[in-house]
């Protein structure tokens, strides 16, 4: 069984020791079964962290009915992850711990992670106090008036800079293209 | 490293992988970023969103934190909507990360899902899954989408709410030349219109209610304007059909759709060679757009700079010249719908890199405004107004002309800072 965990932390030093690509994580999916997962346990302490964060990045990618088949093998080294004394496979791990059986990432990090506490606090309260500042998301160009409502809320008049004077060009050229347009349909009408 | 960020100088960290390698040096990094976010809304944006996204995708566990955090405020009620622009602009540079390397951007999809709650709707997060990890759409997910969300009770609308899936469905509607099995096709508007009107009331967790008020009227709109869209026509077979564009572009998401389909149509080498009116009916209807719009605005400015920075080589020189005037006047057009401090950079960013007809910037000079100004407006305008090579041939020596009333006007009024 040594001999075969060595071997397994071997491919996974091959496989995702790289620090210069640290997206590489999915590159095992394929690779991973049960077994695997077994020996993974086994080794997982001796493993070099981002070899770690790496592993556990690769369950975002496997395919959910094979997640639902390894549940328990996923949970184990997620919850050695949570223990570890690296800060970067705790707060991977923790984040995480729900996805093998909910498929959701746990949001519920602030009490274990004392830096994370903090800083989402102070963040808090800025964006409570900013919340004038638009940045509008994405998708508002698309929405509605109720659905922009619901979720930017309420949006400020632009600022007049100066008063009209007089109409611009356009709205003549806008007049003139209407009235093309009715002869256009009623002569297609006639016809 | 650690202790010059707990001394508070994350400023001093420049290095990414510096920041990165710990998560209690990241982190205060990363507070240090957002709040110039948030303090400084759409110009920090501008300014500082390759930096920071460069941070964030450092790695998939950088990005997954990240988007946590962020996700984590974006719910807050009041200012969480600006987290969640920082939330999308970070996920669409990911998604376009290498592209220029390898062809395809990084794989966010399953965070993105994980994050949204679409667990809770396993049939739909799976076609979402597959359709956005591809980013293109495909008729046997969207149908399976389709039946989800005519039910009583169908999965979240914020699902198919993303910019990216809005995206996908507007190309697929408004690009020239995609074809649409038209027995699929209304399954797709359909789902078009549900994301971008239908409003969910949420209470305590719940959702007690959902709003379909608006759906029918949009589901029409966006039939028509993309029948209309998809038929190939000239302008001058268009013509009959303005009332009925028009009344499509008062929805939001059709106008969307024809912005998209007016850039393709303009962009095509030949269609101002081809085109005998003065102002081509497809810029008249980005007139339209910007009237009824104003968070249009900035994509239809765009569009405008885009095409009076364009060369037509290959019509005559004075045809050129008439050209830009109309585009100009399309942004003059802008300006007096509020877009105002936008269109005045642009043309006094044309103005100081000395690559412009000056004559161009001498016709943009406008007759249609007047006072109040604001401090702001008078600070852009000014210098342009005043500028001897632009509007010299426009002033008389009395200077009882508009242009030496309104230098007079400002100059009494106003203080100018340098």
């Amino acid at each position: 069984m040594a001999a075969r965990d060595g071997d397994v932390a071997l491919w996974l030093h091959n496989k995702l020791g790289s620090t210069d690509d640290l997206w590489s994580g999915s590159s095992i999916c394929s690779q991973l079964s049960r077994e695997k997962l077994l020996s993974i346990q086994e080794c997982f302490h001796n493993l070099q962290p981002y070899v770690k964060v790496k592993l556990m990045l690769a369950f975002l990618h496997v395919p959910k009915r094979n997640i639902e088949e390894w549940k328990v093998e996923l949970e184990e080294i997620l919850q050695m992850a949570q223990e570890d004394s690296d800060q970067w496979v705790a707060m991977v791990g923790d984040i995480l711990k729900t996805y093998p059986s909910a498929g959701t990432l746990n949001t519920d990090v602030e009490h274990r992670h004392s830096f994370y506490h903090e800083v989402v606090a102070d963040l808090r309260k800025l964006v409570r106090k900013c919340h004038d500042i638009s940045m509008l998301p994405m998708e508002c160009p698309y929405l509605g008036r109720a659905a922009l409502m619901s979720v930017a809320g309420q949006q400020s008049q632009p600022v007049k800079h100066f008063a009209l004077q007089r109409k611009p060009k356009s709205a003549a050229l806008r007049a003139e293209l209407l009235q093309k347009s009715s002869e256009a349909a009623l002569n297609m009408k006639k016809n | 490293i650690k202790l010059i960020s707990d001394a508070g100088y994350q400023g001093e960290i420049t290095s990414v992988s510096t920041a990165c390698h710990q998560i209690e040096v990241f982190t205060p990094v990363l507070r240090t970023s957002i709040s110039t976010f948030l303090e400084g809304g759409e110009e920090a944006i501008d300014k500082n969103i390759p930096e920071f996204t460069k941070m964030v995708c450092h790695g998939e566990h950088t990005y997954l934190y990240s988007q946590l955090l962020m996700h984590s405020l974006a719910v807050e009620t009041k200012g969480g909507s600006n987290m969640r622009r920082l939330c999308q602009e970070v996920h669409k540079s990911a998604r376009s990360k290498y592209v220029l390397i390898n062809g395809r951007g990084l794989d966010v999809t399953p965070i993105t899902l994980a994050l949204s709650g679409a667990a809770a709707y396993p049939r739909a997060c799976q076609s979402l899954a597959s359709m956005l990890s591809r980013n293109a759409l495909n008729p046997a997910d969207v149908t399976v989408l389709y039946k989800l969300y005519m039910t009583a009770d169908p999965p979240l609308v914020d699902m198919i709410r993303s910019p990216q899936f809005l995206e996908m469905f507007e190309s697929m509607l408004f690009k020239p030349g995609v074809k649409l099995n038209p027995e699929h096709k209304p399954k797709y508007v359909y789902l078009l219109a549900y994301a971008s009107c239908v409003v969910e009331t949420w209470r305590k967790g719940q959702r007690k209610a959902i709003n379909k008020d608006e759906l029918k009227a949009t589901i029409q709109a966006i039939e028509r304007a993309h029948n209309l869209c998809s038929e190939n026509k000239g302008s001058s077979e268009l013509i009959a059909d303005v009332g009925t564009l028009f009344s499509c572009l008062k929805f939001p998401v059709a106008a969307m759709g024809i912005l998209k389909w007016v850039d393709y149509t303009v962009s095509d080498a030949s269609y101002f060679k081809l085109n005998t009116d003065h102002t081509p009916l497809h810029l008249v209807l980005l007139d339209e757009i910007s009237s009824n719009h104003p968070l249009l605005h900035q994509k239809v400015l765009n569009l405008l700079m885009r095409l009076f920075e364009s060369s037509f080589d290959e019509l005559d020189v004075l045809v050129q010249l008439e050209l830009k005037k109309t585009v100009l006047d399309r942004t003059v057009h802008l300006l007096s719908r509020g877009c105002i401090l936008p269109v005045i950079t642009y043309m006094k960013d044309c103005w100081q890199k000395q690559d412009t007809d000056i004559s161009l910037i001498r016709y943009f000079v406008l007759d249609v405004i007047a006072p109040p100004y604001t401090h702001d407006f008078v600070q852009l305008f000014l210098p342009l107004i005043e500028n001897e090579d632009i509007t010299g041939s426009l002033r008389t020596n009395e200077e009882d002309d508009p242009i030496s009333e309104f230098i007079s006007h400002c100059r009494t009024n106003y203080i100018m800072v340098a």
